[in-house]
């Protein structure tokens, strides 16, 4: 197959974007590589905390003007922001895929998703209304009015590089607020991209930058006293941080963790429609997602669980794998070199701890000449107990761990054991047995006959235990009281 | 070949489309006499192309099944003949064109099957292609019977 044609030309040198500006960061530059083809496509700055606090101050005095703007004027910014992105969808699904490594399909679906906020968002006149109630004594009434607070940061991860931060961004500039998007310092050229969009459809300066860094710059923002909030989403150990930092500085805070998500097979699954949606869930975006599949659970007899298996991994053996630009490939390279080594650690752990490797992806069959540095392949493992490490820890990999239940009790018994409650999904034909599910499982995101259970623009991306910190979370109306501050008033005229 | 990807199959649909809006506009220059109708095909065609483009680009997700819901479609069962040569009559071209429009058919009524777990748009919008094949067998069939 032919691969399409690369957006990226040569080497970018990025730029920080601060107070409607490009601007030269002033901080030491590191590469930024195509996965598949190992090739430097950009270099990016870890900016200095001199420019993070330019950032803020840019954006601090950007708000009071915007706050005022009338919501249907900032909306009417969020639709020019949405036509341009339809203008380059495809620039920007492929960009993703030469800094992420991700298939063509999976970046054009992240682009869309990230599209599907700033549409949500374009809502604001009717989302940000507040309530009131009159009467509340004779002749007394009271009223409650959304504000927004000022400055916000999101601090982004490298698996959804265009996605995440449009979880919060177009929100956070509905509202009235000013953000400063801190890019993967991984793959940070399609926010770029955005950014770039953002300025044509017209935000004014300083109320959207972004400043590109690694933990110093998320340091500093998170110390920043004029930063009102951070959202943030990666690592549970960082997300944890990030948490207890924005408690001590008296920040708003979303922090989305990491997962271990169970994946439950009842007996009474049709596997035929089953198995290509676990191949999704498994090995799409390289299994770098924290909605992914990780423990596929089988409850049943012997007969169905080796049906289950065979079926689960011949499609997994079949799947294609090489650069996303091209089209027929269904899984993409890992982000980098040192993702694949630690994906590598757990194949290993994986082995040593008594699980049947079924499936060994260490070698992969490449389509196409590739270097071999960031490529893995589906791997399966069978006899997969709950004390294992392999079980327990997010490998965040293509790495499927297949285990067995007695019946439902048990199975819901050992998701329980982890200690992350991001998503767990189940298939199965009995709506009695999907609702049990539902009803008992500690997870925020529930997939029934779904293998990524992942939430649309209009619903909060949810999250429980250590998969999420926090109260309120991104996407749809939760974002807009995330962004907001509930104001009361109380009237009496005499 | 085997089209197991979304992008595979909107690529390959549109390359379908391609291919026979331009044997239609080859037969719209060797028979003016048909020209309009001919014509009106090979828009159509183009048409469908961009409603295939837009369905997928519209609702594809990365947390559906978009690289793994085609398995099973081979390109080959698919493949249209769209060559002529001076001495085709027109007879026999018409005849060629609907074998093609049941082959193009055929695969969108498939791809249809196959994407019912891609959101309800984009194999809504097979199934309604499939269904304009249809009528343009018809119209191809009238011809036949005119010529």
């Amino acid at each position: 197959m032919a691969i399409l044609e690369e957006p990226i030309k040569g080497v970018l040198e990025l730029k920080n974007y601060i107070d409607g500006k490009w601007i030269a960061s002033k901080g030491e530059f590191h590469d930024i590589l195509n996965p598949a083809t190992c090739k430097v496509i950009a270099k990016v700055p870890s900016s200095t905390r001199e420019e993070v606090n330019e950032a803020v101050a840019s954006a601090k005095k950007a708000f009071p003007e915007w706050r005022r703007t009338p919501p249907l004027a900032r909306c009417r910014c969020l639709f020019r922001l949405k036509e341009l992105l339809e203008e380059n969808f495809e620039e920007l699904s492929r960009i993703q895929t030469m800094e992420h490594g991700k298939t063509i399909d999976e970046s054009r679906g992240e682009t869309r998703r990230g599209i599907e906020n700033v549409e949500v968002a374009t809502g604001i006149p009717s989302l940000m209304m507040g309530e009131n109630l009159e009467d509340i004594a004779t002749g007394i009434d009271e009223y409650l009015i959304r504000q927004p607070l000022g400055v916000f940061s999101c601090i982004a991860p490298f698996n959804f590089p265009f996605m995440v931060p449009l979880w919060f961004a177009p929100y956070a500039v509905a509202t009235g607020n000013c953000i400063i998007i801190k890019p993967s310092p991984r793959d940070p050229i399609s926010q770029v991209k955005l950014c770039e969009l953002a300025e044509e459809a017209g935000f004014p300066p300083g109320v959207w930058n972004v400043v590109h860094g690694g933990k110093e710059v998320a340091e500093a923002l998170m110390e920043h006293p004029d930063v009102k909030g951070v959202c943030f989403v990666g690592s549970t150990p960082v997300a944890k941080k990030v948490y207890k930092k924005c408690g001590e500085t008296g920040k708003r805070v979303i922090a989305q963790g990491g997962a271990k998500n169970f994946i439950v097979i009842m007996p009474d699954a049709n596997l035929e429609k089953t198995i290509p949606a676990l191949m999704t869930s498994f090995y799409g975006n390289t299994g770098q997602r924290c909605l992914s599949g990780a423990n596929a659970l089988v409850v049943g007899d012997d007969k169905f669980y080796k049906k289950f298996v065979q079926g689960f991994v011949e499609a997994a053996s079949r799947i294609r794998i090489g650069y996303g630009l091209d089209e027929s490939v269904q899984m993409g390279p890992m982000q980098s070199k040192e993702g694949k080594k630690r994906v590598l650690g757990f194949i290993e752990r994986g082995i040593k701890e008594g699980a049947k490797l079924v499936l060994d992806g260490r070698k992969p069959d490449i389509t196409g000449n590739y270097p071999s540095d960031c490529f893995l392949g589906p791997t399966v493992f069978e006899d997969v107990t709950c004390d294992m490490e392999i079980a327990k820890e997010e490998i965040f990999g293509p790495v499927a761990c297949i285990m067995r239940a007695k019946s439902l009790d048990e199975a819901i018994s050992m998701i329980h054991t982890s200690r992350y409650g991001n998503a767990a999904c189940i298939f199965t034909s009995s709506g009695k047995i999907a609702r049990e599910f539902q009803y008992r499982v500690e997870c925020g995101n529930i997939g029934i006959n779904i293998g990524i259970a992942a939430p649309m623009a209009f619903f909060p991306f949810s999250g429980m235990k250590e998969s999420f910190f926090g109260i309120l979370h991104g996407q749809g109306k939760e974002a807009i009281r995330f962004f907001t501050e509930s104001k009361v008033v109380i009237q009496r005229w005499w | 070949m085997r089209l197991k990807t979304a992008s595979e199959i909107v690529k390959f649909a549109g390359e379908l489309e391609e291919k026979s809006a331009n044997f239609y506009e080859k037969m719209a220059e060797r028979f003016p006499e048909r020209k309009d109708i001919f014509l009106s095909f090979a828009k159509e065609n183009r048409k469908c192309k961009k409603m295939v483009q837009r369905a997928y680009s519209e609702v594809v997700s990365d947390a559906l099944e978009t690289g793994f819901s085609f398995e099973g479609m081979e390109s080959g069962k698919y493949l249209i003949e769209t060559n002529f040569s001076q001495n085709d009559n027109v007879r026999l071209l018409l005849n060629k064109a609907l074998e093609m429009e049941k082959k193009i058919q055929k695969f969108y009524l498939d791809a249809a099957e196959k994407s019912k777990s891609l959101l309800a748009d984009v194999p809504r919008v097979f199934e309604r292609i499939g269904k304009k094949r249809e009528e343009r067998k018809h119209k191809i069939r009238d011809l036949q019977e005119v010529v």
